[in-house]
């Protein structure tokens, strides 16, 4: 695998867990209130 | 590239047919797939009547793979999904939410929307046809319907027509739309959050049933990766 592969791959995986981590964070944050307020 | 990347090649057989024959042989095939696949999707997206697009959904799938496993060269099962999955929902979206903005006091709308937004998000429960403009009443969420119906998802559904015949364009609108995705669902989770008050008091499932519900919507840029990387030279100009 050529060098520029290699980095596509891993910008590429970084992309997934910065999405992935963001809209884990937000359901968290959800989650949270919901214990707080009894919604 | 990968194997499941390469569009199926000839294989002449014993009959021994001329490549123009196998072209269109393929393309037929590929036809025959393609009526049973889009009426399965556009029944699939009205949400409704879903439970009778899937089996025409499925009937296309299975013609695909019978002619691919004949030796055709038919779409590549891959792309086929990815291309009906976000085609899909762009059309789960448009529909859903074209009603709510342009048709709020029908009947069905009156029906449904309030109901879902007294089970799992209360944006369309609160003040519903109360506002200026009738509908869901929560803040923010006209102005996501307004950029979904006119900007979003028409792109997104041009994009995966292009994208299913394979054309050079097709695939990168599709790149286009996945990322625009992204961005809409990052900014409309963002929404939900700060709004959450508005959004999950008093509703039946709180926070877990708009997730459970509302993740299928949120996960077609899951195709990015593919996307970025499958090899655009199956895609022809």
């Amino acid at each position: 695998m050529i060098q520029q592969d290699r980095e596509k791959r891993r910008a590429l995986i970084l992309l997934q867990v910065v999405i992935y981590g963001y809209l884990l964070v937000m359901f968290l944050i959800q989650l949270r209130l919901w214990s707080q307020r009894g919604w | 590239m990968t194997i499941e990347d390469e569009p199926t090649t000839a294989t002449t057989g014993a009959g021994g047919i001329g490549y123009d024959d196998h072209v269109e042989e393929s393309r037929l095939a590929q036809r025959a797939a393609d009526k049973w696949m889009i009426p399965g999707t556009v029944l699939m997206g009205t949400a409704i009547l879903g439970v009778f697009g899937l089996p025409l959904f499925l009937r296309g799938l299975f013609l695909q793979r019978r002619a691919q496993l004949g030796g055709l060269s038919v779409r590549p099962t891959i792309v086929t999904l990815i291309g009906y999955m976000v085609m899909l929902d762009g059309a789960l979206n448009t529909f859903g939410w074209a009603i709510d903005l342009f048709a709020s006091h029908t009947y069905m709308s009156r029906i449904f929307l309030p109901t879902w937004g007294n089970m799992f998000d209360a944006g369309y429960f609160w003040h519903y046809n109360e506002l200026a403009v009738g509908g869901a009443g929560a803040p923010g969420e006209k102005a996501w319907e307004v950029l979904g119906i006119f900007v979003v998802f028409p792109m997104r559904i041009a994009a995966c027509i292009g994208f299913l015949q394979m054309k050079r364009w097709g695939h990168q609108w599709m790149i286009v739309t996945c990322w625009t995705g992204m961005l809409m669902w990052m900014g409309y989770v963002a929404n939900m959050t700060m709004y959450a008050d508005i959004r999950f008091t008093g509703v039946v499932f709180p926070v877990l049933g708009w997730w459970i519900y509302d993740i299928f919507y949120i996960t077609p840029f899951v195709a990015i990766p593919y996307l970025h990387t499958v090899n655009r030279e199956i895609f022809t100009d």
